[in-house]
């Protein structure tokens, strides 16, 4: 019965949008005013007035960079808001013994061997992301699972090390942090926030700029993954 | 001063920046996280006054982040409803000062630092929204206040704090789901996502059904954020289980955002002038009509003072939605100061109700019994609050609901302006049960009514709040006037 | 209708997918699930805004050497990419409380948890 009325409910919900969608301009056409109006500029003059040959990048680091601005500022969010679910009351958690189920050799070889391949080709992601697809989140994620990969099958001492206590709490700000230096030391140089300079002659250092962002939101990015994931895993 | 055109990107940039160091600042302890809080929110009402200030010498003003015109960037526009913000920055330092004792007692040591910093994002976000000019920016700062508020609910750690806070959780995404698919469809209709630009471009050409629909989405996400019956069943376990300081914030603003996110939608709507939206009106003073009555139904029957508090919040935004909807200039320019007024007087009454939880460790009408001669000052305010929030001049809380119920009229809706006047009577008498309780009923308890008052953290923006609850009544032309230009202009195209 | 309908069948399935998420959403009793059908519920949405911006025959929007227009619209992209970011911090506070929720009560059973209220 409940069932019944909710896919009633449901119904009511997706005739109207269905309706909706169908008048929608047409899929794929190049004739639509999503493709025709901001768009347009972003294709035609992207490269030369944002610094990044990868259009998207440009969109997200710059045209609307301040959107990026909040998302890193998102994803800071759900790291604090997961430290401050999961740490306990007032006692500090006894050190659970930890499953001392025995890795695998061929794992432990695997993992070991590809460390340094996986490490790379998320920098490669992180540095080339104004190029090629990819960037800073893409690229920190592989980090991320690096460590998180790194913490199950080599232990979570080997794992803490690559992300220093003391240095946790700023890396996991990393990404806003990178964002508000950037947009202030774009405010000093172009006087506007998160303004990037471009044109021939100082168009290397906008790229530059957006270089550090993509760094920042990577190194930030992992950490916070990792993080993530040491609280869940602490917590298990 | 040199920054003088940047305040409006900075009063978002410095919260935010503030905000994202703070765990790596306090270093685990709740002390220096605090102060820090304190300074850092103390500098972003400065600014936001700043700002203020300008848009009542100026009119609205942008700001064009990178330097990119609109709609090609993201533009901030400061109008006058923005000004919303300052009472947010305003709220919020009031309420971090007060947890600078709460917190003490009430969350583990581990938390706090990390509390202050969920509470300085929630209230960034808020800041953002109120102030952003872009549809996506929109979502994203909606994004970042309600994922600290879920984070924000559970962080007391009670019992069932983490279930109230999985609940609003999924109600919350899943209206920031339908208002991020009312967004795609304006922007496969209008190739813009500038709310100025897409107001321009929503010319007659555009097809009228998924624009209706993509409004009907809109409004249907932020009906859940606003906590509009039938869609209210997060808000009274959330607000009533959240530390009193959150609940302020969480009952008094966020809320709200709701509401302020539906304003912007009308703006943009009403400015293009395409579609009918009587129908849409309809339903929302409708709704807003049966959350006054239902809310104040439901608020007679809690005991529990906290969750009393949250159900009479449902009833209040059912005024300011009711005025949204009614959509004449009176309900417009009461709807907008009652959004702001209610933003004062609930946190009075969290932040007194805080304090006397924090006291005398009870919650419920019955154990509290003459605690209001056990702590006069908070009962004072606690008492203001009640008067406020009913409605009886010359409180703060009169002159709005007098002009949504005179909006009433003007729309030619009279039975509305008796449905809140039948509310407000609703209102009146859970209100006038809980002063009874607190002064002139025998104690449960008799140690309550010695109890001593709460320390002057707490007693300081709890007495600020309820004096300017009397100061707002006495004043209340000032911001009846400050949002008229900004009502005029919004409604300058209707029948026009 | 239909037939528009049918030009736009990526934006007609991803209002399916919508409303199979929203369906798990309300009639899933297991906490996990729940929160898996506003996971589908998301994908939809990034679905149908990332469909927006596809152009027939597009590239990906990289203006190297040898690109030639037409490209695809890189601000659905770009938009997605927050979006999805979005969602991953969504899913991880939720796992968190679900997490406790389990600890404090031993059941992620919505039906159990109302019982024990």
């Amino acid at each position: 019965m409940k069932r019944a009325s909710v896919a009633a409910l449901l119904v009511l919900i997706a005739i109207p949008l269905l309706a909706a969608m169908a008048e929608l301009p047409p899929h794929g056409s190049s004739e639509t005013p999503a493709y025709t109006h901001v768009s347009e500029r972003y294709l035609q003059r992207g490269a030369q007035e944002a610094g990044a040959e990868n259009i998207v990048t440009d969109v997200i680091l710059n045209y609307r960079g301040f959107d990026t601005n909040g998302e890193v500022t998102v994803i800071f969010t759900s790291v604090v808001a997961v430290a401050a679910i999961l740490l306990l009351r007032d006692e500090e958690r006894t050190s659970q013994e930890r499953s001392s189920t025995p890795v695998s050799p061929v794992l432990l070889f695997i993992v070991r061997t590809m460390a340094p391949f996986i490490a790379l080709f998320g920098m490669y992601v992180i540095l080339f992301g104004h190029l090629s697809p990819g960037g800073g989140f893409q690229g920190g994620t592989i980090l991320g699972a690096l460590v998180i990969v790194s913490t199950v099958v080599l232990g979570p001492d080997v794992a803490h090390r690559m992300v220093p206590a003391p240095a946790r709490p700023w890396l996991q700000a990393a990404a806003p942090l990178t964002f508000v230096t950037v947009g202030l030391a774009g405010l000093a140089v172009t006087g506007h926030y998160l303004g990037f300079p471009s044109g021939d002659e100082w168009g290397w250092v906008g790229t530059l700029m957006l270089v550090v962002i993509e760094i920042g939101i990577g190194v930030g990015g992992g950490t916070i993954m990792a993080s993530i994931f040491w609280m869940m895993e602490e917590e298990r | 001063m040199l920054l003088w055109p940047h305040w409006l990107a900075l009063v978002v940039v410095v919260p935010l920046a503030g905000s994202v160091v703070t765990p790596a600042v306090a270093r685990g302890s709740g002390r220096v996280a605090g102060r820090w809080a304190i300074g850092v929110m103390t500098v972003t009402f400065a600014i936001a006054i700043t700002l203020v200030l300008r848009v009542a010498q100026t009119g609205p003003f942008s700001y064009w982040f990178g330097g990119w015109e609109p709609p090609y960037g993201i533009e901030f526009r400061f109008d006058e409803f923005s000004a919303f913000s300052a009472v947010i920055a305003f709220i919020g330092l009031l309420a971090v000062i007060f947890s600078q004792r709460y917190a003490e007692q009430a969350l583990s040591p581990k938390r706090i630092p990390y509390y202050y910093c969920l509470l300085m994002l929630n209230l960034t976000g808020m800041i953002g929204f109120t102030v952003t000019g872009d549809l996506f920016n929109t979502y994203v700062f909606m994004e970042i206040l309600s994922l600290s508020g879920y984070a924000l609910v559970a962080v007391s750690g009670e019992k069932t704090a983490e279930m109230a806070a999985f609940k609003y959780l999924v109600l919350g995404a899943v209206s920031s789901l339908f208002v991020l698919l009312s967004i795609g469809m304006l922007y496969a209709l209008t190739g813009s996502l500038n709310m100025a630009d897409v107001s321009a471009r929503l010319t007659a050409g555009v097809p009228k059904l998924p624009l209706i629909v993509a409004l009907a989405a809109m409004t249907l996400g932020y009906m859940v954020k606003a906590a509009v019956f039938p869609l209210h069943i997060w808000l009274p376990d959330a607000h009533a289980i959240a530390p009193s300081p959150v609940s302020a914030v969480l009952s008094g603003l966020v809320v709200k955002m709701g509401v302020f996110g539906m304003l912007r939608m009308y703006q943009i709507v009403y400015r293009a002038d395409v579609v009918d939206l009587s129908v849409l009106n309809t339903v929302l003073v409708w709704l807003g009509a049966i959350s006054i009555v239902m809310g104040a139904f439901f608020a007679i029957f809690q005991d529990d003072i906290k969750m009393m508090l949250a159900y009479s919040t449902i009833s209040n935004v059912g005024y300011i939605v009711m005025g949204l909807g009614l959509a004449s200039q009176y309900s417009l320019i009461g709807a907008s100061v009652h959004v702001f007024n209610h933003a004062l007087i609930k946190s009075t009454l969290f932040l007194a109700a805080g304090a006397i939880i924090h006291r005398t460790g009870y919650r419920t009408l019955t154990d509290l019994r003459g605690v209001g001669h056990g702590m006069p000052l908070t009962g004072g305010a606690m008492a203001i609050g009640a008067i406020s929030i009913v409605g009886i001049p010359p409180t703060a809380g009169f002159l709005c609901k007098w002009y949504i119920a005179l909006g009433a009229f003007q729309a030619g809706r009279p039975f509305f302006g008796f449905a809140l006047v039948f509310g407000a009577l609703f209102i009146f008498i859970y209100y006038i049960r809980m002063v009874n309780a607190f002064y002139f009923q025998e104690p449960v308890h008799p140690e309550v009514a010695r109890i001593g008052e709460a320390p002057v953290s707490m007693l300081a923006p709890m007495l600020i709040l309820a004096a300017l609850c009397l100061v707002m009544g006495i004043l209340g032309r000032i911001p009846l006037s400050f949002i008229e230009p900004a009502v005029t202009r919004m409604l300058a195209t209707i029948g026009g | 209708m239909i037939e528009a309908l049918w030009t736009n069948l990526d934006y007609a399935a991803s209002v399916v997918l919508f409303s199979i998420g929203l369906y798990c959403v309300i009639t899933r009793n297991n906490l996990i699930k729940k929160f898996m059908g506003l996971n589908i519920m998301e994908t939809a949405v990034f679905a149908f805004i990332v469909a927006l911006g596809v152009v027939e025959g597009g590239d990906a929007p990289i203006m190297g050497a040898d690109a030639s227009p037409p490209f695809t619209n890189p601000i659905p992209q770009a938009l997605i990419l927050t979006g999805i970011v979005v969602a991953v911090s969504t899913t991880a506070i939720a796992l968190s409380l679900i997490i406790r929720v389990y600890r404090q009560t031993g059941t992620i059973e919505a039906d159990e948890l109302r019982e024990m209220e």
